[in-house]
């Protein structure tokens, strides 16, 4: 879902960057986020997505480099595409424009525009100019809710974020600190603050083409092994489901839990590479001793990562992990091979209360091994691409996908995943997966479509069963997405999108007695954008949404409006939001997308009665510092009388130095 | 007898504003104004016309001299639930000032509404304006009377030569800064000209306490000066149709909207060029 829905945005957007890059990218690299998490509601791992677009946006890919590694930078391009811009670059030459890409055949005029701004034309690879200085950015952010004012918080409820980065060349280093509402500011032994994370990092070009020390992420193969990132493949429109490169990166998101700590490597040698990592943290969870005895075992990781409260406090840092894997993987001329070996151990045990039958499958002990072998191979017009992992007899989790392109104009995916019940991985997602889980088996098709000049069209169907039972159900279930998307791009400056999206879920039936029956959900939404950019300094934005839950007929409805407006004689840019909404119940809540600080984003889920607008605004210090505010109010109405509103406040300065 | 009657009157009155809120084209605290709009389902948040100073002040600017007009809406032929509205524009240089006033109701409960607004062209493809609005609300016995002022505004985008693009919010402040409470809307829409004879429209509509309302409609100049309308709109599945007749002195239009269960509305509007 994700990288589609991003790669949307920013072709939404791109008439507006299209008359200045610099400053409005970072805005419309932040706007992404608007169309992130509807489905899902994954903000941690969509924030991964945000910073690679900003890492991406800061150092743009040399595309006619023709080297694999630099153009698998551009993470949202299948496989294929990356493979037919090496070969156009090295037989037909370096390409001057970039206009040239969308007569590429594979590209079109919509996936030229959104590389714009994130490719350059230099082929070689060269330490900038001052790369023998060091260089420091920090961004330092407030948030502040009305309704994180909790009476059982252990602090104010302001939330604090410091990120910093300090690079000179090959190397960089850099920390994230964070107090979420309710939390102390500086707590524990030694004294830091809730979230404290640093790491320090060596990028080479020889052997050695990476060394972390500290906190880092990681993803290998098809993610089913270790993937601490998002996974792919979540979205029916995306142009492909395969996994990117195998990658280690320092870790510089909030999630509190999904990282490593440590050390990692990769190495590459020809042909070969290899990624070695080890990692020793505390995690949180709930633990329980067995009295007299002293024993204590973990009942539940807690994966929140707040601990504004005496009673979450308690579950910070209570078990240490410890993981440690080998990653290698060898390319052939278009087939790649690779083998992955991870384990996780914990200080105490987990048990888990397997006369549950919902936990039947779930992990109990202190010790976890996954084997996994990938591969990925291009076979003329077509992707295959799949993965084997194992935890254990009979635990195991299989993906087996397939990219055609049988045109320049279309592509069709197929997509089969099987993880069997007992299947583990505490640091997996793979494709076409939230969670590392088992007991899941999908099937899943879609194509994406250039039905004409400035048209495109894309949908899909996903089918997945649930043999055993899990959250919410009682029964073996099953659930079923379909979508059709369409998006019209009839000039430069305009943008427009309608999609319709249908989606099927079972869960208990309420107030039964004995093994409940599983009811259908059905949720229907139709869903319709636009965007006019009327010059360089304004532009405008309107979505209709319209949603309704078939069994209880309850509907929801959203209208809003954005505009953004430049400055032309001030370093001021303002964005300005308003927008109604009213949805029967939570079912047929809907999630609106919002411009937020940089390297952050917001996607409040609009449930009941009311409006909500924002304002926020952004002024440049010079060629040093950018401060940015925003303020949004949501108003609710019971019976069509406010009865409730909550106000929202952030700051954020952003400092190089 | 006469408390009887004063008993009546709660009733009735919460009769009658259900029924105006049942009526067409959204929210009962803005007017319905113009039979040109009526005629075309109201959609008209981007379309030209003597009552933009009702739909969307952003097109003010396109009255190009000074005019007055005054409006009648009877709906479902009941006089109770008339509303008269009359309106005036005054273009100032570059600025385009309007003043609107209209009257919802009758005796025992009516609702007023007056505003002042102005237009501005802000450059060759857009035009806003802002209204400043006080609404009453007065009933017999002991609701008695409620005021309040609020303020709408609207964008309009000339996206092309022939297509262009409307805007507009009204009471967009949130009813947490105000005592009381009075609903918001948000309308967007675009219209089209097929050619000098024909243009259509399409907008979407959502006020605070109502779902969605879409609303689509055409204006054609079947004979000179003389043009015939058709609507829609998906709430309380109504239709409508009109007429505009363009005389030496005066524009004259007469609106009809249908609602699927009450009947027929019907409205007719005169405006007046000064010079």
């Amino acid at each position: 879902m994700k990288i589609q829905k991003i790669v949307f945005t920013f072709l939404l957007f791109f008439p507006v960057w299209s008359f200045g890059q610099g400053d409005k990218l970072k805005e419309f690299i932040a706007s992404t986020a608007e169309e992130l998490a509807a489905d899902d509601s994954d903000p941690e791992a969509a924030s991964s997505y945000v910073e690679k677009l900003y890492d991406l946006a800061e150092n743009p890919v040399k595309i006619n480099s023709a080297d694999e590694t630099e153009i698998s930078r551009l993470f949202f391009l299948s496989d294929f595409q990356v493979k037919i811009l090496i070969d156009y670059v090295r037989t037909s030459g370096k390409i001057v424009s970039i206009y040239e890409i969308a007569n590429i055949p594979g590209f079109d005029r919509e996936t030229a525009q959104i590389l714009l701004p994130l490719i350059t034309l230099e082929s070689r690879y060269t330490l900038s100019p001052d790369s023998s200085i060091w260089r420091s950015v920090s961004l330092t952010t407030f948030s502040f809710r009305d309704n994180n004012n909790d009476t059982s918080f252990l602090a104010g409820p302001w939330r604090i974020l410091e990120r910093y980065r300090l690079t000179k060349g090959s190397f960089s280093a850099g920390f994230v600190a964070e107090k979420d509402p309710g939390e102390k500011l500086i707590s524990g032994n030694p004294p830091l603050p809730d979230f404290f994370s640093v790491n320090a990092a060596y990028n080479g070009r020889g052997i050695i083409r990476k060394v972390i020390l500290g906190d880092y992420s990681a993803r290998f193969g098809q993610g089913t092994n270790i993937n601490t990132g998002i996974s792919t493949g979540l979205s029916l429109s995306a142009p492909g489901y395969m996994a990117a490169r195998n990658e280690v990166r320092p870790y510089t998101s909030t999630d509190e839990n999904n990282f490593f700590r440590g050390a990692a490597a990769y190495l590459a040698y020809r042909n070969l590479e290899a990624m070695f990592f080890y990692s020793n943290k505390s995690i949180d969870a709930s633990v329980s001793s067995v009295s007299g005895s002293g024993e204590s075992s973990v009942n539940s990781f807690y994966r929140d990562g707040t601990h504004n409260t005496a009673s979450l406090l308690k579950k910070k840092d209570t078990v240490s992990e410890i993981a440690g894997g080998v990653n290698m993987s060898y390319n052939f001329r278009n087939i790649m091979v690779g083998f992955t070996w991870s384990g996780d151990k914990f200080s105490l045990p987990v048990k888990t209360d397997v006369t549950d039958p919902e936990n039947y499958f779930k992990f109990s002990g202190k010790t976890n091994s996954i084997y996994s072998v990938t591969y990925k191979g291009l076979f003329g017009k077509m992707l295959m691409y799949g993965e084997f992992s194992s935890s254990g007899y009979k635990k195991y989790g299989l993906i087996q996908g397939l990219s055609f392109r049988p045109s320049d104009r279309l592509t069709i995916n197929y997509l089969y995943r099987n993880y069997s019940g007992g299947f583990i991985s505490f640091h997996g997602k793979g494709t076409g997966s939230s969670t590392s889980a088992g007991n899941e088996t999908e099937l899943l098709g879609s194509f994406t479509l250039e039905a004409a000049k400035h048209l495109f069209v894309s949908g899909g169907c996903d089918l997945r069963d649930f043999p055993w039972l899990r959250y919410r159900n009682s029964a073996p279930s099953r659930s079923l997405r379909k979508e059709l998307r369409i998006r019209y791009f009839p000039t430069e400056i305009v943008a427009a999108d309608i999609s319709y999206t249908y989606r099927l879920t079972m869960a208990d039936s309420p107030g039964e007695y004995g093994i409940p029956e599983q009811e259908n959900k059905i949720i229907r939404s139709i869903k319709s954008s636009g965007r006019i950019s009327l010059s360089e300094n304004l532009m405008l934005g309107t979505v209709i949404e319209y949603k309704i839950a078939e069994n209880s007929v309850n509907r929801g409805t959203v209208l809003l409006q954005d505009i953004y407006y430049k400055f032309e004689n001030l370093p001021l840019r303002v964005w300005f939001r308003y927008c109604l909404f009213r949805t029967d119940d939570w079912d047929t809540r809907i999630y609106t997308y919002e411009n937020d600080l940089l390297n952050s984003f917001s996607i409040p889920a609009l449930s009941g009665e009311g409006s909500r607008s924002y304002i926020m605004a952004d002024v440049k210090t010079g060629d040093f510092g950018e401060f940015r505010i925003k303020y949004g109010i949501t108003s609710l109405a019971t019976n069509g009388k406010d009865s409730d509103y909550r106000n929202e406040l952030k700051l954020q300065y952003r400092v190089r130095f | 007898m006469k408390q009887l009657s004063s008993l009546l009157k709660i009733p009735v009155s919460v009769l009658l504003i259900s029924l105006s809120l049942a009526v067409t084209a959204g929210d009962p605290y803005r007017p319905s104004a113009g039979a040109g709009e009526s005629g075309m389902g109201y959609a008209c948040v981007m379309k030209n016309g003597f009552w933009t100073s009702f739909h969307n002040q952003a097109l003010l600017p396109f009255n190009d001299s000074p005019s007055a007009g005054f409006s009648y809406e009877n709906r479902f032929g009941i006089s109770q639930l008339s509303t008269r509205s009359a309106a005036v524009i005054i273009p100032a240089g570059k600025t385009f000032l309007s003043g609107i006033y209209s009257r919802f109701g009758y005796a025992d409960y009516k609702r007023d509404i007056a505003g002042v607004g102005c237009g501005l062209r802000l450059s060759e493809r857009l035009y806003s304006g802002i209204q400043i609005d006080y609404l009453s609300e007065k009933t017999s016995g002991e609701y008695d009377y409620a005021g309040s002022v609020t303020f709408e505004a609207g964008l309009l985008v000339l996206f092309s030569e022939n297509t262009r693009i409307g805007i507009h919010v009204f009471n967009p402040l949130p009813n947490s800064l105000r005592k009381k409470e009075l609903p918001s809307c948000l309308r967007v829409g675009a219209g089209t000209s097929f050619n000098e004879l024909l243009f259509a429209a399409v907008e979407a509509e959502l006020s605070t306490g109502n779902s969605i309302i879409l609303k689509t409609g055409f204006e054609y100049e079947a004979f000179s000066k003389i043009w015939i309308r058709g609507g829609f709109c998906t709430e309380n599945t109504s239709f409508s149709f009109g007429a505009g007749f363009l005389t030496k002195f005066a524009k004259i239009d007469i609106g009809f909207l249908t609602h699927e269960q009450l009947g027929v509305t019907s409205e007719v509007s005169v405006v007046f060029k000064i010079k």
